[in-house]
């Protein structure tokens, strides 16, 4: 368990380089996600994604490239909300580890 | 036609990005820093002349400045009031700064 | 959605990517247009065009990759990228060069541009 002070205000992991697929769980938990396969292969996806474009997905790009990557069953707006309820990219970029999206309200 | 505010010296390239998109038809106010392009007899002065745009300049700015007494006779000094009708009359804007 | 809500902006890029933060500014403005599905088209005019770049790595300077960042645009549907032509060849550059996907534009098209556009915005 990393202490309150790894997080910011809005619960985001400071540094990148603290995350642990342990860390992981812990965001999760306090999202109210209990982890699954699928959240992995999400979470492995967006990971990706910050590393090719050093930037958290809008939810708009996370779709399309969750299409391209994953197929287009997997890149719809409602496969990502039933993993990751109101705001898909936003969670699941903090579960990541990654920096809140910067075009996210 | 554009209405193109400049607020940066003759040095800048926000002046001359500026000056290669400055259409005769266009309008140009020059306000802040871009002012002192509006000094006679000096190149950023004849390079704004041979646009042949329309050319204004903000007056609170160019007196904070000290310029009045050097500007150039062809452009007109022109008071907030007249930016704001210069607006409405392009469709429109391009800040250079 | 009102027509207000509608209206084509172009956002003009013309400073080098890393000297300021009105580089970064100006592409998280687009960014976020796009997001919001508004018409957005992008002109990398003067020093702009370094934005666009190969092989940038900000990894030492603790700067964001502005390479990776353009990257991602064709995720965004951000696909009206124009450079200016003119800029390309004073820093010896070729559109071959250059990511993808974006126009060579001269003067005149440039100009064209910002009549076309409901609202200009300069960075």
């Amino acid at each position: 368990m990393l202490a309150n002070s790894a997080f910011d205000k809005l619960g985001f992991l400071r540094r990148l380089s603290d995350w642990t697929p342990e860390v992981a769980e812990q965001l999760a938990a306090s999202e109210g996600i209990a982890l699954r396969e699928q959240h992995w292969e999400l979470i492995s996806l967006i990971r990706q994604y910050y590393e090719e474009f050093d930037s958290s997905p809008a939810m708009r790009p996370l779709v399309k490239y969750t299409a391209i990557n994953l197929g287009a069953n997997k890149g719809k707006s409602m496969y990502l909300l039933s993993l990751f309820p109101n705001s898909p990219a936003k969670i699941c970029s903090k579960i990541a580890g990654l920096p809140k999206p910067d075009n996210c309200l | 036609m554009v209405l193109h505010t400049l607020n940066a010296a003759p040095g800048s390239t926000a002046f001359s990005d500026c000056l290669r998109l400055l259409k005769q038809s266009d309008i140009l106010l020059l306000l802040g820093d871009g002012t002192y392009a509006a000094l006679k007899g000096t190149d950023g002065c004849s390079e704004l002349k041979n646009s042949g745009a329309e050319i204004h300049l903000l007056e609170p700015d160019a007196r904070a400045a000290g310029i009045v007494d050097r500007l150039d006779m062809q452009f007109k000094l022109v008071d907030f009031d007249t930016f704001a009708a210069l607006s409405e009359r392009c469709p429109t804007q391009q800040a250079w700064y | 959605m009102t027509p207000s809500n509608n209206r084509s902006l172009l956002v003009i890029v013309r400073h080098s990517p890393y000297g300021s933060s009105l580089a970064r500014t100006s592409l998280e403005v687009a960014l976020s247009s796009a997001t919001f599905e508004q018409a957005v088209a992008l002109l990398f005019m003067g020093d702009g065009v370094l934005h666009l770049l190969p092989d940038q790595d900000s990894s030492g300077i603790e700067a964001r990759n502005i390479a990776k960042l353009i990257a991602s645009f064709p995720l965004y549907e951000l696909d009206n990228l124009y450079v200016d032509e003119a800029a390309l060849s004073q820093y010896g550059l070729a559109l071959s060069d250059l990511p993808q996907n974006l126009q060579a534009v001269d003067d005149e098209a440039m100009h064209e541009l910002l009549c076309q556009h409901d609202h200009c915005l300069g960075f």
